[in-house]
């Protein structure tokens, strides 16, 4: 049997819906809603002590880091082949996922969630914020957190941020100037990775990702956007990030082939 | 054709040299100076720009990222496999890869680099990419500061117990037979030891002496010298 324990198809949480709609293979999902905080609650820590999101469990084994869960996935089921046969676009393929996991979704993450959350912790008592936090199991994860109930990120680390976003753009337009795709001229986890995180890049208006600036990312956005495991994958969430990714495709003007999946 | 730019038998390069040996593969031997700062010399940034060793040259084209350079040996040369018996053990091999780059090196670079940089590393600073700048000036400049250091040691009192842990639940890091995942860890693992406050635990100091007798180990480890030089590892995570 294959749980996966997450949020919405978005960023990390997103990563393993993508594959598996992509790699077509059924699994049961459950919805952890980080509106409410969920993985950080006692039941969710049984599963993940470390209160992170996703969780991938299959027969028993249990996966908390995304990036080789999605390796797990495309090594352990049959499906279309989401890794490329060549060791150079394997490499290649590995290189896009590390780059993603250590400087681009830090940076987006920051960026992003120091727009949204601390309205939001702003508006909760310095007592309440402080039991929320208490419930965070690990101290890196702590102190992230601290910073946005507390409106504290230094507005340096957040320029410096939004600086990597820009180079990544740049960087992931030169190389789909060479191939179709990330890691070659097939679909891959890179581009799985990468969609998860850039999906709803050309209706955000902070950073520069249209037909002219970066012809070859939106060349590819369209390309993935089109893909019906894409699609499937997006129609799972609640709200916000379905109708989103729907607008995205609009923008894109891309046709949506998969109305509805099962969950 | 394949070469390898590396610093010698210890750290990253220490891994691809036993990989090289496991694989039996034959290759062009490109040493660095890591004293004089040669990893920061225009003709090796033209290979990777963030002046990190080591770097595969295949046909060509430069491999930088030690984890994936094993991999490519890996899926390049299979025998003898390497990355695991099966795909739970693949996955540990994978978790393994990003462990120790997101969290061990980082957290091994901060507690070496707030013990005194050499000053000669300034050579070529400039030159390097902004984040890679910004983290040489900040070991250069005792830069670090009391609570990135305390946090670089919560993570390694953890990685103290992480050890322990998945070598209490397999006889190797990747399962039950000697792995890459052994190859990956091995030379930061056996630093713990001089900068963790927490000392490694019984069955980390028994799996390190195991890796040390490995042929493949051994034979890299008799090419080390005396004299280290200050290697600074990756960048520790900005955003939990």
């Amino acid at each position: 049997m294959l749980e996966v324990y997450t949020w919405e198809p978005n960023a990390n949480s997103g990563k393993p819906l993508l594959c598996l709609k992509e790699k077509q293979v059924e699994f049961t999902y459950h919805y952890i809603d980080m509106g409410k905080r969920e993985q950080h609650s006692e039941d969710y820590k049984k599963i993940n002590p470390q209160g992170t999101i996703p969780t991938v469990v299959h027969d028993g084994f249990v996966m908390t880091e995304s990036t080789p869960a999605n390796e797990y996935i495309d090594d352990a089921f049959d499906g279309p082949s989401l890794r490329p046969p060549d060791p150079f676009w394997r490499w290649r393929m590995r290189q896009v996922m590390r780059y993603m996991d250590n400087i681009v979704c830090p940076a987006l993450a920051m960026v992003a969630s120091n727009q949204l959350a601390p309205p939001n912790f702003l508006k909760m008592s310095e007592e309440e914020r402080r039991r929320e936090l208490d419930k965070i199991p690990t101290p890196e994860r702590r102190k992230t957190w601290e910073m946005l109930m507390f409106n504290t990120t230094p507005r340096s680390d957040i320029e410096e941020s939004k600086r990597r976003i820009e180079v990544a753009i740049k960087r992931f337009d030169a190389l789909l100037k060479e191939t179709p795709y990330l890691a070659g001229e097939e679909f891959s986890l890179a581009d799985v990775d990468v969609m998860a995180t850039f999906y709803g890049l050309p209706l955000n208006n902070a950073f520069e990702v249209d037909a002219e600036a970066t012809p070859h990312l939106w060349h590819w956005l369209k390309r993935c956007h089109a893909r019906p495991g894409i699609q499937a994958a997006f129609g799972l969430g609640r709200g916000f990030i379905t109708k989103r990714a729907a607008e995205v495709r609009e923008a894109l003007g891309v046709e949506t082939v998969a109305a509805e999946t099962v969950a | 054709m394949i070469a390898l730019y590396h610093g010698g038998p210890a750290g990253h390069s220490g891994s691809v040299l036993v990989m090289l040996a496991e694989k039996g593969v034959e290759y062009e031997d490109r040493r660095l100076d890591l004293g004089r700062f040669e990893q920061h010399d225009e003709a090796f940034l033209a290979l990777n720009p963030e002046g990190m060793v080591p770097v595969l040259v295949v046909d060509g084209r430069p491999l930088t990222e030690t984890a994936y350079i094993l991999h490519y040996l890996e899926e390049r040369f299979p025998e003898p496999r390497l990355d695991g018996a099966n795909p739970r053990d693949r996955y540990r091999t994978h978790w393994w890869d990003k462990y120790v780059e997101g969290h061990l090196a980082p957290a091994l670079a901060i507690v070496a680099g707030s013990r005194g940089a050499p000053a000669v590393a300034a050579a070529g600073v400039t030159r390097l990419t902004p984040e890679r700048r910004a983290l040489w000036i900040k070991a250069l400049e005792g830069g670090f500061s009391a609570d990135e250091i305390s946090g670089a040691q919560t993570t390694l009192g953890r990685a103290v117990d992480q050890f322990e842990r998945a070598l209490d639940e397999t006889a190797w890091l990747n399962g039950e037979t000697f792995g890459m995942a052994d190859i990956l860890a091995f030379p930061h693992a056996e630093r713990l030891g001089d900068l963790s406050d927490v000392p490694p635990g019984a069955r980390t100091l028994a799996w390190l002496e195991a890796v040390r007798k490995r042929p493949s180990v051994a034979t890299v480890l008799a090419q080390r010298g005396r004299e280290t030089a200050f290697a600074l590892g990756p960048e520790a995570p900005r955003w939990g």
